[in-house]
């Protein structure tokens, strides 16, 4: 493989990689994003910093939604689409886990798995096995395994007893993965089978190699 | 020293005509004659002329700079350098800077720090001009991120240093198709209300591997 194009990256990305730009919303959207929906797209974002809620996921999708050229109202629609997301992953969050104000962090990784389609539930479920930890790795391999047509509470099921194996962060991605393999294994395992057989071999499963 | 030829300086100071002398005495002529010329020729100015001619035209600055004027002045004119290096040190500096960069960059690339990872971004677009992608690592800003096809087989390739996380993204295809990655683990609805996806990567720091 040629590393030029990760090499020329490398030198024209920030010291953290190569990132989104940061800085105030207000820096970052005018000249991007049409000017017919600019005044709304900043008021969605006001009340966001108003309500403590993350920016930066209003930014970005109004950023994309400049950059495919979404016609104005679509736009804001989906900006405040956004906002409505991470009001309900806040709420979930205070739920699953009372008492603290839930960091800005792990508000955007619930609004972004319930972006993926998992429900309220299984997420505040997910959330209250292991609330000292970034949420996301746990979001995503329980939206992987229903994405892949297992059974959400199944699946919770399985990534709960993996975590409780010693299996944390992205480690759980790799439990996703495995029930995946078995799935397409020749010969067919149903769901089922395969999640049956993802938990018999815990905390044991394999490590995606590097890339 | 011996004497010149009677006729030679007859015709040197005028007194004969040169196209009569013998061919030997002529040649001695044509020799002498052309010295004569470039002793006439003005001189060069002497290196030491040279030298000071230079001061001259840049003057040493006044004693009323400041010595953070003076260091300005110093360090913007053009000086010739001159370094001797015996080769075996050449070569050893050079020894040097391989150990340095191989041990920075592993495998032939370069280390991602601490909470990167690498992305791999692959597609195959038979017949494409140019083949991009734009996502949430970049702004979605356009001309930041370019696969390439280096043995023209349409299967387009780069990868990246990003953050660990989650990176919504999709590939513009040149310039103005916007494709969601065929090969991607993970798609998303991008929220925009006409059932388009992006693709979603989630990027391991090299770290959190074991």
């Amino acid at each position: 493989m040629s590393w030029m194009p990760v090499l020329a990256l490398a030198l024209v990305a920030s010291p953290s990689g190569l990132v989104a730009q940061t800085g105030g919303p207000s820096t970052r959207l005018p000249g991007r994003v049409p000017a017919a929906a600019l005044p709304a797209i900043d008021s969605i974002i006001a009340a966001a910093v108003a309500e403590s809620l993350p920016t930066e996921p209003l930014v970005q999708k109004a950023l994309e939604g400049s950059a495919k050229n979404i016609p104005a109202d679509r736009l804001v629609n989906g900006v405040r689409r956004g906002l409505l997301q991470l009001r309900q992953a806040r709420a979930i969050l205070t739920r699953a886990q009372p008492g603290q104000p839930p960091p800005e962090g792990h508000i955007a990784a619930v609004a972004a798995a319930l972006a993926r389609g998992l429900s309220g539930p299984i997420v505040e479920r997910l959330l209250t096995v292991a609330p000292d930890e970034a949420p996301g790795p746990a979001l995503h391999a329980a939206a992987d395994l229903i994405a892949h047509h297992f059974d959400p509470d199944s699946a919770a099921d399985l990534l709960v007893e993996a975590h409780s194996k010693g299996l944390h962060g992205v480690r759980l991605l790799d439990v996703a993965l495995a029930a995946d393999h078995e799935l397409q294994r020749p010969g067919g395992r149903t769901p089922s089978e395969a999640l049956a057989h993802v938990r018999s071999i815990l905390p044991n499963v394999p490590t995606p190699r590097r890339p | 020293m011996s004497p010149i030829d009677p006729r030679l300086q007859e015709a040197l100071d005028g007194e004969r005509d040169p196209g009569d002398l013998p061919v030997d005495l002529r040649e001695a002529y044509v020799r002498l004659i052309s010295a004569a010329e470039m002793l006439t020729v003005t001189p060069r100015l002497s290196v030491a002329s040279r030298v000071m001619a230079e001061i001259r035209r840049n003057p040493a600055p006044a004693q009323s700079e400041g010595p953070a004027r003076r260091l300005i002045r110093w360090l913007g004119r053009p000086r010739a350098v001159t370094v001797r290096l015996r080769p075996v040190w050449t070569l050893a500096l050079a020894a040097g800077l391989a150990t340095v960069l191989l041990l920075q960059w592993p495998n032939g690339g370069p280390t991602p720090g601490v909470a990167q990872g690498i992305a791999n971004f692959v597609g195959h677009f038979p017949g494409a001009r140019s083949v991009e992608v734009v996502g949430s690592f970049n702004d979605w800003s356009r001309g930041t991120l370019h696969l390439s096809d280096e043995n023209h087989d349409g299967i387009w390739h780069a990868a990246a240093v990003l953050p660990a996380g989650q990176h919504e993204y999709m590939f513009v295809v040149d310039g103005e198709r916007w494709v969601p990655d065929p090969l991607a683990d993970r798609y998303v609805d991008d929220g925009f209300g006409a059932g388009q996806q992006n693709a979603l990567i989630i990027v391991r720091a090299v770290t959190a591997q074991p």
